[in-house]
């Protein structure tokens, strides 16, 4: 065990959070921002379905499906940033389990 | 007995004898194993065991039905029922699985240093997992009972049997590779009818994309009819029900016990991240499918049934009318029947359009199969979380501490049998409709766990007082909203009693916040725990200052 200076580890923590703003803000807009403005959204086509009904039968779904890949592949390239080793991770997540 | 009934039983017997097989072979044998199944499931697998573990008899029945019969309305199902995943994956997954308990009551109790907390959590998900599993249990006796013409009743102590002895041989790890094959079956079976309808009717092989065209000409039809058009918004409630449905929706899936422990079943913190990527792709299948499956059921149903002789309907229509969930009528007695004067029932549509489509008696069999899978693999995943709550954190935490692995182990399989056979019960006479049951339970798990379990990995500064009153004024306010709302006729903006999360979540954060704030802060080590959760594994924070690990298991 090596200690390691807080400000790294905060820096760590505030880059994780950063994206994961920015996830919920999409999140937020393609779902309750649609569903608020679907009146005038509805007058706008999109292969074949008015927008807002696309936006909440398969848009809003696929942006979920890719905000969750995108963060979990982000989520690896910050921890390699930071020189965090997943098979570390592993041997460390076992023992640290609370075995009763 | 005919060639359906037949075609259908072989396959729905193949199937279980397919998830008893799998579960046999992995007959759990140590405490952790059957709990959380090692801890070594790869993040894929465990993203469809979740899949199949999320997509329930209500998912798979009712969805596309409820999206048919309410239009762009139903599509806060949708969007609820996956949006929530980000709540989950972003904000507490991989946090808890850091934190490293077996059950959510346990993260409870331990974050907050108090029984009481852990108690009244551990009755929380009891009451969560139980509401849920009479849904489960009650649409597996529909199944059942219309597939072998026999009564509900008959078909719902089938499936208490065969969940009681799966869920309590088998332990977590046996339903995580049953749940695995579970969910392939139920994918197929559901995307199957949807692809030939979609060549039926289009000609196009992709149903994702053909149906838009389809959408707009339902629009069409409904313009000619003189009704509201299929994907006009808000035309079955407010705006503000649509939203707070979707919150509901969104926060009970982030406080969903027996969704949460899943990713206690991941290595990692990384693993927890991927594992629920990879869940919300295979979920996110079926959901892209449910509006599909509406659109093309309603399309054949104006197009093909409404309009046709009265005298000559097809077979379909009578046993279907038996059942009193589709209402021909002709009420203006011109001998055609009017799409107006049918009528038909939101759990049905799943079951039928493939025979109302003429797809053939191997189709119809394997949605059978695969409306079973989905509520038996829900069922089984909500037994083994109510009977960890019980046997876990009631009877070995708080009750008998010095009591045996053995002996734990018993009252798990034990808690479970009995918990199977009490839901049943109910189920056999259920106090309202499927969807209706499940809804309140997200509603609760939202004003109970949402904000619990979301204060308590991101504020240090959240204490014991704050969560139990969290908790206790969250569940209140959620049930009290139900009931007002359901019997009382009272209503906010519009929003009805399946909406009643949002306001649950607002006092369950409100409560725990103002309570925290006006009373001692929690003991430094439980905030330095909390500031731990920030950091993956390897980082380890103690009294101020941060440690790199170099890879040695700590003593545990």
């Amino acid at each position: 065990m090596k200690k390691i200076d807080k400000a790294v580890a905060d820096r760590y923590f505030r880059e994780k959070n950063r994206n994961i703003i920015i996830y919920f803000i999409v999140w937020f807009m393609v779902s309750y921002g649609v569903v608020l403005f679907a009146e005038p959204l509805s007058t706008i086509t999109f292969i074949g379905f008015p927008l807002h009904y696309y936006m909440g039968a398969q848009g809003a779904i696929l942006t979920f499906i890719i905000l969750l890949f995108v963060n979990a592949k982000l989520g690896d390239k910050i921890d390699q940033k930071y020189g965090i080793d997943e098979s570390k991770n592993e041997q460390i997540s076992s023992g640290s389990t609370l075995e009763h | 007995m005919d060639g359906q009934f037949i075609v259908s039983l072989a396959i729905i017997l193949a199937t279980f004898a397919l998830y008893i097989g799998i579960a046999v072979y992995n007959t759990a044998k140590a405490t952790s194993d059957f709990y959380v199944a090692g801890r070594g499931v790869p993040p894929i697998f465990n993203g469809m065991a979740i899949g199949a573990d999320w997509m329930s008899a209500a998912s798979f029945i009712g969805m596309a039905g409820t999206v048919m019969v309410l239009g762009y309305d139903g599509l806060a199902y949708i969007m609820g029922w996956t949006g929530g995943y980000l709540f989950l994956t972003f904000l507490l997954a991989p946090q808890l699985r850091k934190y490293g308990r077996y059950t959510v009551p346990e993260f409870i109790g331990d974050r907050y240093d108090s029984h009481s907390a852990r108690v009244i959590a551990a009755v929380c998900t009891i009451i969560i997992s139980f509401t849920y599993s009479i849904g489960q249990l009650s649409g597996s006796g529909v199944v059942i009972g219309r597939l072998f013409e026999i009564d509900a009743k008959v078909g719902t102590m089938i499936g208490v049997v065969l969940i009681a002895i799966y869920a309590a041989f088998g332990g977590m790890k046996g339903i995580t590779w049953t749940q695995v094959a579970q969910y392939l079956i139920l994918i197929t079976a559901y995307l199957v009818p949807i692809i030939f309808m979609s060549l039926q009717i289009s000609g196009n092989p992709i149903p994702w994309i053909s149906y838009g065209e389809v959408v707009g000409k339902l629009g069409e039809l409904d313009r000619e009819l003189g009704i509201s058009e299929y994907f006009a918004p808000f035309t079955n409630g407010t705006k503000w029900q649509f939203l707070a449905l979707m919150f509901t929706l969104m926060a009970g899936t982030a406080g969903l016990p027996h969704v949460i422990v899943r990713f206690y079943t991941v290595s990692t913190m990384k693993a927890a991240r991927w594992s629920g990527a990879w869940a919300l792709l295979f979920i996110g299948l079926l959901y892209l499918s449910a509006p599909a499956y509406a659109a093309f059921s309603r399309f054949i149903l104006m197009t093909q049934v409404a309009g046709s002789q009265i005298s000559q309907l097809p077979a379909w229509t009578k046993s279907w009318v038996d059942t009193g969930m589709l209402q021909v009528a002709d009420t203006n007695n011109d001998g055609i029947l009017q799409w107006s004067e049918l009528v038909i029932a939101n759990d049905i549509v799943v079951m039928a359009t493939p025979e109302i489509a003429n797809l053939g008696v191997f189709v119809i069999g394997l949605v059978a199969a695969g409306a079973m899978a989905a509520a038996l693999s829900t069922a089984g995943g909500l037994m083994i979380s109510l009977s960890s709550s019980f046997a876990h954190d009631i009877y070995y935490r708080v009750w008998k501490p010095q009591a045996s692995e053995k002996n734990r182990l018993l009252v798990a399989r034990w808690s479970i049998v009995v918990a199977t056979l009490f839901a049943g019960l109910i189920a056999l006479n259920p106090p309202g409709v499927i969807t209706q049951i499940v809804a309140w339970a997200f509603a609760i798990a939202s004003g109970t766990f949402f904000p619990a379990l979301v204060l308590g990995v991101w504020w240090k500064r959240s204490n014991t007082k704050g969560v139990i009153a969290g908790l206790l004024i969250g569940l209140a306010v959620t049930l009290g909203y139900i009931f007002a709302a359901k019997y009382g006729g009272f209503t906010i903006l519009g929003i009805i009693d399946t909406g009643a999360g949002v306001f649950g979540a607002a006092a369950g954060f409100l409560a725990n916040i103002i309570v925290s704030l006006s009373t001692e802060a929690p003991a430094q080590k439980l905030q330095d725990e909390v500031i731990n959760l920030r950091y993956p594994e390897q980082m380890v924070y103690k009294d101020g200052e941060v440690w790199m690990h170099d890879g040695e298991p700590k003593q545990g």
